[in-house]
């Protein structure tokens, strides 16, 4: 019997009223917020773990619009800026291309170890070793990679500054 | 007139497939002729210039001295080459002559902080060049990929012409930060390498470091491998193919997905194992205290209740991906593309058949050679199903003895492991136990050289879902 086979006749109705049971329900205890913050998320030339982690977290497996958060895919919509990856010297324009592009009362959050002062990718020509190298990290989240359940448990400790 | 093959065997054999050619023997390898070998991977330091090729089914390494910074280039015969040599200058200021393609830089776009940062006469920082004025762009931000990759295009009649593409920006130097290192130092960077390749690069390189110590891991060690390969095949396919329906408002489909590999990984978790499989590999097996059976169990049952479903889903939003980025078969022959892609063309290049106790009758993946982006999604849910056959059979008849011999130690080695998105390969040279000199492959390489012609007259907002279907990871090309 091969595996697909072990089931019986399905429908894409069917499909579509099973996403809810499969669905990874985050920390019972996490609290819910009320207004909603948008995040932009940029990679800045890491071995992109941590920004899979993230793209997970956005994706259907987490309710992250539950906890109040939404992600957005232009940076004039967002209020936080998720950055991932050690920053390559080359990478720097882009974050400056991000950065501006946000409106005022914006934030910058480091996800993962690279992302805060480069992890094992520490400066060399081609990497300036994190956002501290940049500006002083004052939102991180720590892990290599952390999970989504991590980033998002960092996000609500974070809104609740 | 001597094949290929047999010109490179002609030269000075120093380690098991690695031979030195004399730069007479280099032309007339490069000039042989008759069929061609497949080019893997060309790179060159400040002594020697390197080329690895598939001579059927096993590597076979040739190299020969730079000298005045200069070499004959691999790219005369091989354009896949081409990547590779426009590395080597960025980073060694060695320069490949009668070189095919424009030798636009391949790293440096003027950003770093030295020029030829690795050679023994470093430069100042260049200074960024300006994008030729008209052309259109799709910023690194925006391709949707996870990593940070740049497209320059023009636009004719709605359609993609002439595509470029900048690949350097995630650069860490990663190879570089190997050297003077044991292997086992080594290892914690080989395992970020890239995030579609947690297990597959630490497993291409501790085999390479293995056969460089003259050692064959035991069969326990062998399976142990296999099973945690295949789990992570499963994860990162399901997550290409989440992200490529997404591109095609196929929500359902990548609802589905993304919830497979989610359990994925909370059965890795509540087994004690990192979600991701991150350093599960070492050189002497497995991290301690991973137990593999009950692992690999859990994830065939968290796979198995789901398949059907997702097959049903796949066929039904097929249609959306049809067409779309298209690899054809002769140009994945011609560019040496392996991988899911290249399969999806009809190269049946899959490294796994070459390994030594493979249960070969589980890879069983077929599917259409038709290279757009529905036959790549097809054939990832396939190669799902054979990954699971395999785990079952591997767990059947796991620690099966085998009589393989242990290589002769030669301080070199190559290893090589099939990840998701296509075959890893390392090349290590060890002195003294450290590391002397370290060389990787990563399968993203390989499309670089067909990505203009793959995107080729599309529509520009379709340009992310090619991309995506493809899998291309920045991380694995620049490292």
């Amino acid at each position: 019997m091969t595996a697909f086979q072990t089931m019986g006749p399905l429908s894409v109705l069917h499909a579509f009223l099973n996403v809810s049971r499969w669905r990874v329900s985050a920390d019972k205890g996490m609290s819910v917020r009320p207004d909603t913050i948008n995040l932009y998320v940029l990679e800045t030339g890491g071995c992109e773990g941590c920004a899979m982690e993230v793209e997970s977290l956005c994706g259907s497996a987490f309710a992250l619009e539950q906890y109040g958060f939404a992600r957005v895919t232009d940076p004039a919509d967002a209020d936080w800026l998720l950055v991932t990856g050690p920053m390559g010297r080359a990478c720097v324009q882009m974050l400056e291309r991000v950065w501006n592009a946000m409106p005022a009362g914006k934030s910058l959050v480091a996800v993962g170890a690279c992302a805060v002062d480069g992890g094992m990718f520490g400066p060399n020509y081609a990497t300036l070793g994190g956002l501290k190298a940049l500006t002083p990290v004052r939102r991180a989240i720590p892990g290599c990679p952390p999970s989504p359940q991590d980033i998002l448990v960092g996000l609500q400790r974070l809104a609740e500054r | 007139m001597m094949s290929m093959e047999r010109i490179i065997r002609s030269g000075e054999r120093i380690a098991l497939a690695h031979y030195h050619l004399d730069p007479e023997q280099w032309e007339a390898m490069l000039t042989a002729p008759g069929r061609a070998l497949s080019l893997l991977s060309c790179w060159a330091d400040e002594q020697r210039v390197y080329v690895l090729f598939l001579d059927g089914d096993c590597p076979l390494m040739a190299s020969t001295p730079v000298e005045d910074r200069r070499y004959l280039a691999p790219s005369s015969r091989f354009p896949a080459a081409e990547w590779g040599e426009r590395v080597a200058y960025d980073l060694w200021g060695v320069e490949a002559m009668s070189a095919c393609g424009d030798g636009r830089p391949a790293l440096d776009d003027g950003f770093w902080e030295t020029t030829w940062p690795l050679s023994s006469r470093p430069g100042p920082g260049g200074q960024a060049m300006p994008l030729p004025a008209g052309r259109s762009r799709l910023r690194a931000e925006t391709t949707g990929l996870s990593g940070p990759l740049e497209l320059s295009f023009d636009v004719l009649r709605g359609a993609v012409q002439g595509l470029s593409v900048d690949a350097g920006l995630a650069h860490r130097g990663v190879l570089q930060r190997m050297v003077g290192l044991s292997p086992e130092e080594a290892l914690p960077l080989v395992a970020r390498m890239t995030a579609g390749g947690f297990v597959a690069h630490p497993m291409a390189f501790c085999r390479a470091v293995a056969q460089a110590r003259g050692l064959q891991p035991g069969p326990g060690t062998r399976d142990a491998w296999m099973i945690l390969l295949e789990i992570e095949r499963i994860s990162v396919h399901l997550f290409d193919m989440a992200r490529t329906a997404r591109a095609v408002d196929a929500g359902l489909l990548a609802t589905h997905c993304e919830h497979a590999r989610e359990a994925i990984a909370a059965a890795c978790a509540e087994q004690g194992v990192p979600r991701r499989l991150t350093d599960v590999i070492t050189c002497e097996g497995v991290r301690s205290g991973l137990e593999i059976v009950p692992l690999a169990h859990a994830v065939l049952e968290v796979m198995y209740s789901r398949m059907a479903q997702l097959r049903e889903l796949q066929s039904v939003f097929a249609p959306r991906l049809k067409g779309l980025a298209v690899l054809a078969p002769a140009q994945a022959r011609e560019f040496a593309v392996g991988g899911l892609v290249g399969r999806a063309s009809g190269r049946s290049l899959d490294v796994r058949r070459r390994e030594v106790g493979m249960r070969l009758d589980a890879l069983r993946a077929t599917g259409s050679s038709d290279g757009d982006a529905a036959a790549r999604d097809a054939l990832r849910l396939t190669e799902i199903r054979d990954s699971l056959a395999l785990i079952k059979r591997i767990l059947g008849s796991i620690g099966m003895d085998d009589d393989e011999p242990a290589p002769e130690a030669t301080q070199e080695g190559i290893g090589a492991a099939e990840g998701a998105r296509g075959d890893v390969w390392y090349w290590v040279r060890l002195k003294n136990g450290k590391i002397e000199s370290v060389h990787a492959r990563d399968p993203a390489v390989s499309l670089l050289p067909v990505l203009h012609r793959v995107l080729q007259g599309e529509a520009p907002e379709r340009l992310s879902a090619g991309l995506k279907s493809l899998a291309l990871a920045p991380s694995g090309v620049a490292m």
